[in-house]
């Protein structure tokens, strides 16, 4: 997920410091949603009473305000006091506290690059071959999770460096259920039935598709989410890793053809919502409101999980928008591929506390808690979904479970340069009608002037 | 005379008038669209154009006949009501009556049939909806689920509002962002002025080797590029631990704007009767005394004249608030709010981006306006010469 | 601390800094180092007056020379560096630059501005004025198009987006081409090349309120026999304006003219807000925002750049200035 979106709305609060001796949101035993039954072994299992553990991460606002009400439950089994700040210069500030000597206990990394960079300057503590394969056994496309948190240590070795939690899912696509039914369309399974469906409601005098990649100076960065999920539609998720780190040039016929793959959609004046041209400018936050009108502009977005937000005052769930998963190609065998974002725990100060809290976020009660609280998605397979309150988040949820292979948004992986930049002028170029192959060998002629 | 040519003039005249009304309205033409799209129902405005506000606007809006009205008539099922009691649309229609133009019963036909026809639905259903909103559905079979959804088209009366207002400044922290600006721009202000007058009286009325050249230095540093000046600074300013905050862009506002202050001012000074400050010098009076007691005084319009330019100067800089300030929430300022977050936020929220351009830019106006003799003055010294 | 307060404790150091160390300057110099009396007060006199207007000229001296002259030679220092200001590369970045499409097409746009804004901006300047001298109202005329001047270039991008949107019930460009039969909205900042100049518009209806003020008052400064004795001669308006009028105001209309073009050269905001150098309308400026805080080497390259082609006119400046001090 784009970060700079949420900083803006997150600001208000800042540097929520605060020791986690509050009242629990809910009261333990109580509503059986929730496995109880972890968090009372997990009690009995650790005592850090005296002990306290310092966690510093991006969450601020909200989000803040909901972690600390799920730390309390760790505070609560554990005896520890735990104190969480959330920043929205975390990343700078991070590195400053490590160098500086003095990092706190566990910093929970918005995406890995960061992570990855402070593991190999020595700065991170490695967690257990016992927590990797955990992950492998319990997370939903576990061996993805491990792969995305590994990473190389001072002295070249590899390690687990990092236990995601929370994460975010972009591989969707948004619709208005009354307006489906009502033209008899159904949700497609495989990509060849989405294409067929974006032709039939052409066939039927309609807009398949809107989509909007103005975003201010920023314009251009939902078209990498198209590229980047079809690019684990039709490759290896190995050949995405090495794009990431171009390995594979950025120019290879495997990228032209995702970006080709996005071109059919996009490239179509009669598929999108005011033709390809209007694509480019429209707002990306103004683009899903045609899935709302009458009649409907558009009868599709695709968009990540955050753009409920962006919908009109009080649409609902079920009757006015709904999503299904942005599906995989029925003829490539690929799986189920997941785009997304996922925040990660690192231990930055080894403590016995913090140990301790690495293996509590592997029990269901640590997700539980969130997920009954709000915008909380994990790939955890043990917890109960009924948890969630919102039953929106629960077929997220789904979505995430059903996972085969998880990615991480390239863009956010690749270097500012080409992921908030090059990428972004580049697909907009594409979309107005620039030729795949050019855009493409520019964007790799600028990752060659880095070097 | 003649009168030949003076109806020739009269003409001419006309012509002129003509002319300028056309220049003045084509001027004003966007920044009228701003402020009266500012005060807009956010709806109405992607409906009309803000040249047509002031006339009620035709909406389409949706209902539903709900099934748990409906009611066994002669074998048929029928739901009777009203569409504007919907509560979607209470909104629109606090009163719960409007006027409908057209009506439909699918979302991609919305406004089928004008009101009153009786329209013939799939499965042997009818529905009509009249102009008062009052609809009667009547079904053979007996209506499962929710019930059926009726679209309608109806006129809203023209809404203005202060809503825009509201949301800039309360949820979007827009006061933030104004008080910011505020506090870069008044230091940024004066600081300069004194600095500045000094060196031009010194450039003006004292006799020194060096000084022409000097004066061309200034002439010459009016035109470097600030852009020059982004990297240097601000890798100086992480040096000496200033780093990005308020006093950064202080300092540096300050230094860009002394090129042009000191260029202005001298150039007033210069003009000041030479018999003045040579009788006080004959009186005894020091330099520092005829600064302070003779030329400040006297250079006031030319003072005012730049207060005014670097006020609306560092009022409107995007450049150096973006490079010398934190990207952060807590010292954004206006411009860089609306560039980088609203225009990234709020992008397709015209009602809210105008309300926001607005907020920016009424300080500026009213300065602009209440000053503008001075202003006048002061571009005239600084470019007529 | 609070900004605000920070801010008010700032004007007063500042302002209480400055006065400080004007008046405590002065009077060491006119006390201590050479008192204006006992046996060389003369002499001491003579001393003290050579050095005061150093005194006086110190601060802007100071901050002129570390915010403008020093960072000309620091910014094309840290170009000879690559991105990571350790490596130096000669003219590295130059000859990248110049392999880059992107940045000939920022020149090339770049150069576009310089022509077109200053000679349009003049123009209806030159026409508002000359319009509006004679007129009852002209004086409410000229502020109102004076008025965009006080507008940000980030509001009147703003403003503009509602002439300009590629929606006809938002922009009016659109709303008049729907007027006249259009059927299909066309969003002019994406015509290529052409969305140019609907950008330079932009800064053009901010500029000739500018351009204006000057050259009325400038009109106003001709001699009123020269007119006088045209109109004897029986020439029509449009020959006095432009045989008597315009080649009298040349000078003025000159220095309007590359003050404009220096201003053209600094703006950035306008095509940052509105198309953020998408659609082949990146200018120089932009396209240095694009690798500020990536590539500092390039960023100042680029500067660097900008610098070279304002010279002409800076070397101008100065040459017009020593001219008028003689």
């Amino acid at each position: 997920m784009i970060r700079f979106l949420f900083a803006s709305t997150a600001g208000v609060a800042l540097g929520i410091g605060s020791a986690v001796a509050q009242p629990l949101p809910f009261e333990p035993g109580e509503e059986d949603r929730f496995n109880w039954q972890s968090h009372e072994e997990f009690a009995e299992q650790h005592d850090l009473t005296g002990q306290t553990l310092t966690i510093t991460g991006p969450w601020t606002g909200l989000d803040a305000q909901n972690v600390t009400q799920v730390l309390a439950y760790f505070a609560e089994a554990t005896g520890a006091t735990v104190n969480y700040s959330g920043s929205d210069s975390f990343e700078q500030d991070i590195v400053i506290a490590a160098q500086a000597g003095s990092p706190p206990n566990l910093a929970v990394f918005p995406q890995p690059g960061l992570a990855q960079d402070m593991a190999a300057r020595g700065f991170l503590t490695p967690l257990d071959a016992e927590t990797a394969d955990w992950l492998r056994e319990n997370y939903a496309a576990g061996e993805s999770w491990v792969e995305l948190a590994s990473f190389e240590g001072p002295e070249g070795e590899e390690a687990l460096y990092g236990f995601f939690y929370k994460v975010d899912v972009k591989s969707l696509v948004w619709y208005s259920p009354e307006q489906f039914e009502e033209a008899g369309y159904d949700i497609p399974e495989t990509m060849e039935e989405l294409k067929e469906l974006t032709e039939m409601i052409v066939e039927d005098g309609g807009t398949p598709w809107c989509i909007g990649l103005g975003s201010g100076a920023a314009t251009g960065w939902p078209a990498t989410d198209w590229v980047e999920d079809m690019m684990l539609r039709l490759h290896e998720p190995e050949l995405y890793d090495q794009w990431v780190e171009n390995e594979l040039p950025f120019d290879s016929p495997e990228v032209v053809e995702a970006i080709e793959a996005f071109g059919w959609f996009v490239r179509n004046d009669d598929f999108v919502q005011g033709g390809s041209a209007a694509a480019a400018t429209t707002d990306f936050r103004d683009a899903p409101s045609g899935l709302f009108t009458f009649p409907p502009a558009c009868y599709m977005h695709k968009q990540a999980s955050f753009i409920p937000t962006f919908f009109p005052e009080g649409s609902e769930y079920g009757f006015d928008w709904d999503f299904f998963y942005f599906p995989a190609y029925e003829e490539k065998d690929l799986g189920q591929p997941v785009l997304g974002a996922g925040t990660l725990f690192s231990v930055t100060d080894d403590s016995e506390a913090a140990r301790v809290f690495i293996d509590w976020l592997k029990t269901p009660i640590a997700h539980e808690v969130w997920m009954a609280l709000s915008g909380f998605l994990t790939p955890h397979q043990n917890v109960n979904p009924e948890a969630f309150d919102d039953e929106s988040l629960r077929a997220m949820n789904d979505i995430l479970l059903d996972a085969t292979t998880f990615r991480f948004d390239a863009s956010d992986l690749m270097p500012g340069e080409i992921g908030a930049g090059a990428f972004w002028t580049g697909m907009v170029d594409y979309v107005i009608g620039a030729d795949a192959e050019t855009v493409a060998s520019q964007i790799q002629t600028r990752w060659d002037a880095m070097r | 005379m003649s009168d030949n040519i003076v109806g020739e003039r009269a003409g001419l005249t006309i012509a002129v008038n003509i002319a300028v009304v056309a220049l003045v309205v084509l001027w004003l033409i966007p920044t009228v669209g701003l402020l009266v799209s500012s005060f807009r129902d956010r709806d109405q405005i992607t409906a009309t154009g803000w040249w047509q506000s002031p006339l009620p606007v035709e909406l389409t809006f949706r209902a539903r006949a709900p099934a748990a009205d409906q009611v066994e008539e002669n074998g048929v099922w029928v739901v009777e009501g009203n569409v504007f009691e919907d509560r979607e649309q209470a909104r629109w229609f606090p009163e719960a009556t409007g006027t409908v133009t057209a009506f439909g019963s699918r979302g991609v036909a919305p406004a089928e049939f004008p009101p009153g026809e009786v329209a013939e639905l799939r499965g042997g259903a009818t529905l009509v909806v009249n102009t008062d909103g009052t609809f009667r559905y009547e079904s053979p079979e007996e209506i499962e689920g929710a019930g059926p959804r009726l679209y309608f088209e109806a006129r809203t009366p023209p809404q203005f509002t202060t809503a825009n207002y509201n949301t800039v400044l309360l949820a979007d922290n827009m006061d933030r962002a104004f008080i910011n600006t505020l506090t870069v721009t008044i230091p940024a202000t004066v600081i300069p002025i004194l600095v500045a007058a000094f060196a031009a009286y010194a450039l003006a009325w004292m006799d020194f080797p060096g000084r022409g050249l000097l004066i061309a230095g200034v002439v010459g540093l009016l035109v470097v590029p600030l852009q020059l000046a982004l990297v240097p600074m601000l890798n100086f300013h992480n040096m000496i631990g200033v780093g990005q905050s308020f006093l950064g862009i202080w300092l540096a506002h300050t230094a860009f704007g002394l090129p042009l202050a000191i260029y202005l001012l001298r150039n007033y000074m210069v003009g000041l009767p030479r018999d003045i400050i040579e009788s006080a010098k004959v009186d005894g009076a020091t330099d520092f005394q005829i600064f302070t007691r003779i030329i400040l005084p006297l250079s006031f319009p030319a003072l005012a004249a730049f207060a005014i330019f670097q006020f609306l100067w560092t009022w409107n800089d995007l450049l150096v608030a973006k490079v010398f300030l934190p990207a952060t929430a807590e010292s954004q300022v206006m411009t860089v709010k609306i560039a980088d977050d609203l225009l990234g936020s709020r992008g397709g929220d015209w009602g809210i981006l105008a309300a926001a351009a607005f907020v920016s830019i009424a300080v500026p106006l009213v300065v602009f306006f209440s000053m503008q003799r001075y202003l006048v003055r002061g571009l005239l010294a600084g470019s007529v010469k | 601390m609070n900004p605000m307060v920070q801010g008010l404790v700032t004007i007063i150091v500042g302002v209480g800094g400055c006065v400080g160390y004007f008046y405590f300057a002065n009077m060491v110099l006119d006390r201590v180092l050479y008192p204006a009396s006992g046996p060389n007060a003369g002499a001491n006199i003579n001393k003290a007056n050579r050095i005061r207007p150093w005194l006086f000229l110190l601060p802007a001296i100071v901050a002129l020379g570390l915010y403008l002259v020093y960072p000309v030679i620091g910014s094309f220092y840290r170009s000879l560096f690559d991105r990571s200001g350790f490596n130096f590369i000669g003219l590295g970045n130059y000859s990248s630059l110049i392999a880059d499409g992107e940045f000939r097409m920022s020149l090339r746009n770049n150069l576009l501005w310089i022509l077109v804004v200053p000679a349009a901006s003049t123009f209806f300047g030159l026409l508002a004025a000359q319009l509006t001298d004679r007129l009852s109202w002209g004086n409410i005329a000229k502020s109102l198009i004076f008025m965009p001047m006080a507008i940000s270039f980030v509001g009147a991008s703003l403003i503009w987006k509602f002439v300009y949107a590629n929606n006809p019930d938002i922009g009016l460009i659109n709303a008049l081409r729907a007027l006249l039969g259009a059927d299909q909205a066309v969003d002019v900042l994406q015509i290529p090349f052409w969305n140019n100049f609907f950008l330079m518009f932009i800064l053009i209806w901010i500029q000739t309120g500018f351009a204006m003020v000057i050259l009325s008052a400038a009109l106003r400064g001709i001699p009123e026999e020269t007119v006088e004795a045209a109109v004897l001669d029986g020439a029509n308006p449009f020959q006095i304006f432009f045989k008597i009028k315009v080649p009298q105001i040349m000078g003025t209309i000159v220095v309007v003219w590359t003050t404009i073009t220096i201003l053209v050269l600094k703006i950035f905001d306008i095509v940052y807000a509105t198309t953020g150098g998408n659609f082949g309308t990146q200018i120089l400026p932009s396209y240095m925002m694009a690798y500020m805080f990536r590539d500092d080497g390039r960023a100042t390259a680029v500067a660097f750049v900008i610098m070279i082609i304002v010279l002409p006119v800076m070397i101008w400046n100065i040459v017009q200035a020593r001219k008028e001090m003689r």
